[in-house]
């Protein structure tokens, strides 16, 4: 007789929903910037040398990781939903303000990763003005690998 | 690396193919050797905890090569809006990934021309990332 799972969604996790982090600043360096083109090889001259400007993916140096007030549930987590929004192009060297908020919280039964834990979060960017520069948002599946095996996982 | 424009996009163009070779010192080398990262992206055994059969492949490091894909279609003076996308399953790396694109929108929003694309990548031939991106051309008039 299969045991009724039990929810690892508790209020403490539920009440982090909604609650933006103290701010904290950030900056893409010239070395990130251009270390990251080059790697790409992207010759495309809004992000040549000299122009000051970063190309969209070193929002990656610092933007694409998790919330971090991120509940951690479960003991491995990977990656499966991303977005990055823009409203201007990054310029190297300027430091910018992020705040991150977890949006969402849920649970899957089944599939690839078993009981698993679905934490959404988000990091906003505004420069100095308080303008807005750009956002990720992000979904990381948290999950247990053994209970993953356990219930038919690939 | 040309200029594409607003009029010449339709809905259905489909972006050329590339094709891109993920490999660990690549994933290494983007995110910076001396930067922390998931040791998965470096480390096979990792990856096999995490059930993904070898060294894993970064969803960052795809995302951008989405980006740069159609950056280099949309031309210089685009504007990249933003990128969704949905990592459908894991990919090992020194696995080839092709990145393939298609029109599936494109409107006038007060003034701002605006594209909307399909990309995915491609293992194997199976969908490995889905994603839709939204790009601002010029308009030649």
């Amino acid at each position: 007789m299969a045991e009724e799972e039990q929810s690892l969604i508790t209020d403490e996790h539920r009440a982090l929903i909604g609650q933006k982090t103290d701010p904290v600043q950030v900056t893409i360096t010239e070395e990130h910037a251009t270390r990251m083109r080059d790697v790409l090889e992207d010759s495309d001259p809004r992000w040549a040398d000299g122009t000051g400007v970063a190309a969209p993916y070193a929002i990656a140096s610092f933007g694409g990781r998790p919330s971090r007030n991120m509940p951690f549930i479960l003991p491995n987590g990977l990656l499966t939903q991303q977005e990055w929004r823009f409203t201007r192009p990054f310029r190297i060297g300027e430091e910018l303000t992020a705040v991150s908020s977890v949006v969402d919280i849920r649970e899957r039964l089944g599939g690839r990763y078993g009981h698993s834990v679905l934490v959404t979060s988000s990091v906003d960017y505004y420069d100095a003005d308080g303008k807005h520069v750009a956002a990720a948002l992000s979904t990381l599946t948290q999950f247990d690998p053994k209970r993953a095996t356990k219930e038919g996982g690939q | 690396m040309t200029q594409r424009y607003f009029e010449d996009v339709n809905v259905d163009d489909e972006v050329d193919p590339v094709e891109k070779m993920p490999t660990a010192d690549l994933a290494i080398d983007f995110f910076g050797r001396n930067n922390p990262m998931n040791p998965a992206f470096a480390d096979a055994e990792h990856g096999k905890r995490l059930g993904v059969g070898g060294v894993l492949v970064p969803g960052m490091l795809k995302i951008a090569w989405m980006v740069q894909y159609v950056n280099d279609w949309a031309g210089p003076e685009s504007q990249l809006g933003s990128i969704r996308v949905a990592y459908r399953r894991p990919d090992v790396a020194d696995r080839p990934l092709v990145l393939s694109g298609r029109v599936v929108d494109k409107r006038d929003e007060e003034g701002k021309k605006l594209v909307e694309l399909e990309v995915v990548t491609l293992a194997e031939g199976e969908p490995s990332v889905r994603g839709n991106v939204q790009v601002e051309l010029p308009s030649r008039s």
